[in-house]
């Protein structure tokens, strides 16, 4: 566990110490941003017209849920950034040869990564919690599905990260890594979509296979241990993939 | 302490090490020598568990490398052919990094660091501890190398041109410092240029396309090649009859004049190899009246060795007319120059 940490903290604090970890947390950070401005505006709008016509609108049904699931639209263009050079940076780089080559195991390895990515994608997500803390500030929103969105987004963010991690470690090339996830997930991405123009049967599966959809119930507030389970497989089989993947180049040389 | 038995290695078609065996004691220097695309590395990739074997089996302090490789690894230090260092991470930040990831856990914090600051002392570095990786000179680059080779005080090491890219004098600091490090710890280490294995190894395996071609010493290496032992002798104020006098002597096959400057005349003479003629050459010149400027033996140097070796390879290898030139461009004019300064017959 120890050497999991050691290769996860020297993940994570590669992000800080580049360029790119900052580049990449400004860019969230503003999308984010510009997201929940649209929604906060929305909102206004609509708790106008409610106040007029009856009872106010409650703040986490209208803003709070829709705003966090657009985070699944930013994680599609933003977490391809974050795995791309997980694995093949060192490769190009001849790094690999010192990790493969002291006593850590495979799954050691493959862990630390998947933490070291999995943590830096929870900082860009407590950034964006500064923007909720607003809400909070100013209205009377309930916390509890605040924290299951968060929760729930922190499981979805891992599905996307554990694929991400494998296709990086298919290439030496981060650009090829960066595009082939990003395609990947955007197919991941036009599955849930298609499961909502496709007849009933279909739909259910589509929809099963949407890493998407699994998310909606955390935004409710409600921590549904099928989701949970979902996700969990879905990350175990993303990280299984990239152990199959470092073994095989392992024997190829 | 290293036994690599019977090892093969294929990538695809390509057969990179081809039934290589050989064995490193305890405390010694073995020098893998062989051209760019020998197999060097390949082999060194095998013994440090980087990559498995196709068939045969490597064993490093005790363990199979193949079925016990955390053990193995926890007592190998290795250098590759490009030092693995991160860009972004400064040298204490790297060396700390890689103490975590290979000292074991029950070494406190304060050991960790003077670990690290030992080996930056030991390899030189101390001045450059907080400057980023990506700004390091290719020599500071390959010493960082060496400093995270040697940073859990492994048993063996693998270094894989441990001196490539390095200026002349480095080039000697390097050379001393394994030298220095042979007794407590077994080392195996790749080159191309050859006047290193003759400086810092007492053992060479010589590889060419992926088959060890010779194991011996370097001194017997240089023997084995030779059915007789050639003197050089300078010799002043000789007359000309120096040479015709110096055949007489017994066991004596050939003479032939060396160099000629103003007064002195320089021979080589070929004799027998189980006659030391030294004796009498010195007696015939002291005789004669002359004076005896120099007298050393000649040996095959092991680039003769190496052109020799290789050179048959090639021929048995389907009379390839190509022939690989041992040194590496990349090696570049300082090591080349470095090499010239100290070729030097050895002792
Ligand atoms: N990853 C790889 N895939 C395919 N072939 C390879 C691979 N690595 C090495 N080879 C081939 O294996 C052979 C041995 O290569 P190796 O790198 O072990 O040689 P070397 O002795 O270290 O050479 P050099 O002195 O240039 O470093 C070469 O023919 C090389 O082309
Ligand atoms: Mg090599």
């Amino acid at each position: 566990m120890r050497n999991v940490f050691t290769i996860a903290g020297k993940e994570l604090r590669g992000f800080f110490a580049s360029p790119m970890g900052w580049i990449i947390m400004g860019l969230f950070a503003l999308l984010f941003g510009y997201f929940f401005l649209a929604h906060l505006d929305y909102f206004v709008g609509q708790s106008m017209q409610a106040q007029q016509g009856g009872g106010p609108i409650n703040v986490n049904q209208f803003m709070i849920r829709p705003l966090l699931q657009n985070v699944a639209l930013i994680n599609l263009f933003l977490l391809p950034m974050i795995t791309m050079r997980a694995y093949a940076e060192e490769k190009r780089s001849g790094t690999i040869e010192l990790l493969l080559t002291s006593p850590v195991t495979d799954v050691q390895i493959i862990l630390g990564k998947f933490l070291g990515v999995l943590g830096f994608y929870a900082a860009l997500l407590a950034v964006t919690m500064l923007y909720i803390g607003i809400l909070f500030v100013f209205g009377n929103p309930e916390w509890k599905p605040v924290l299951t969105g968060y929760f729930g987004l922190l499981l979805m963010g891992g599905c996307f990260l554990s694929v991400g991690l494998f296709i990086s470690s298919t290439t030496k090339n981060q650009v090829v890594a960066g595009a082939a996830t990003f395609v990947v997930f955007l197919l991941l991405w036009i599955i849930s979509w298609l499961g909502q123009s496709a007849g009933p049967a279909v739909a259910s599966l589509l929809d099963y296979l949407s890493i998407v959809w699994h998310f909606d119930d955390f935004g409710k507030g409600v921590i549904d241990t099928k989701h949970v389970i979902y996700y969990l497989s879905f990350i175990t089989f993303g990280l299984f993939l990239t152990l199959k993947s470092v073994d095989t180049e392992r024997w190829r040389g | 302490m290293i036994e690599v038995q019977h090892l093969t290695k294929r990538y695809g078609p390509v057969t990179a090490v081809d039934d290589v065996s050989f064995r490193a004691e305890k405390g010694e220097i073995l020098g893998l020598l062989g051209p760019n695309g020998a197999g060097k590395t390949t082999t060194m990739r095998v013994l440090t568990g980087y990559m498995p074997a196709t068939e045969g089996s490597a064993t490093v302090a005790g363990y199979d490398v193949f079925t016990n490789p955390i053990e193995a690894k926890r007592r190998v230090g290795y250098l590759p052919e490009t030092p693995p260092l991160y860009p972004d991470m400064t040298v204490r930040e790297y060396l700390t990094f890689v103490a975590k990831l290979k000292l074991p856990g029950s070494v406190s914090r304060s050991e960790r660091i003077s670990r690290v600051n030992g080996v930056m002392t030991k390899t030189n570095i101390t001045d450059m501890a907080n400057r980023h990786c990506a700004k390091l000179s290719k020599g500071y680059k390959q010493r960082v190398g060496l400093a995270q080779a040697l940073i859990h005080d492994p048993e063996v090491l693998i270094l894989d041109e441990p001196t490539a890219g390095l200026d002349p004098k480095q080039i000697i600091e390097v050379r001393d410092l394994i030298r220095a490090l042979a007794g407590n710890h077994t080392v195996v280490l790749s080159t191309h240029i050859l006047p290193e294995v003759s400086q810092t190894c007492r053992r060479v395996v010589i590889i060419n396309r992926g088959r060890v071609v010779a194991v011996d010493t370097p001194d017997n290496l240089t023997q084995q090649l030779k059915g007789s032992a050639t003197l050089y002798v300078q010799v002043d104020a000789a007359g000309a009859d120096a040479a015709a006098a110096l055949s007489t002597i017994i066991g004596v096959r050939q003479v032939s004049e060396h160099d000629r400057r103003e007064q002195s005349v320089g021979f080589e003479v070929a004799s027998d190899t189980e006659r030391d003629i030294r004796r009498d050459v010195a007696r015939m010149i002291v005789d004669k009246g002359w004076g005896l400027l120099e007298l050393r033996p000649l040996r095959l140097s092991l680039e003769d060795i190496f052109l020799q070796l290789t050179t048959d390879e090639n021929q048995l290898a389907g009379g390839s007319k190509e022939f690989a030139f041992p040194f590496d461009g990349a090696q570049g004019d300082a090591a080349e120059a470095a090499s010239e300064s100290e070729a030097t017959p050895n002792a």
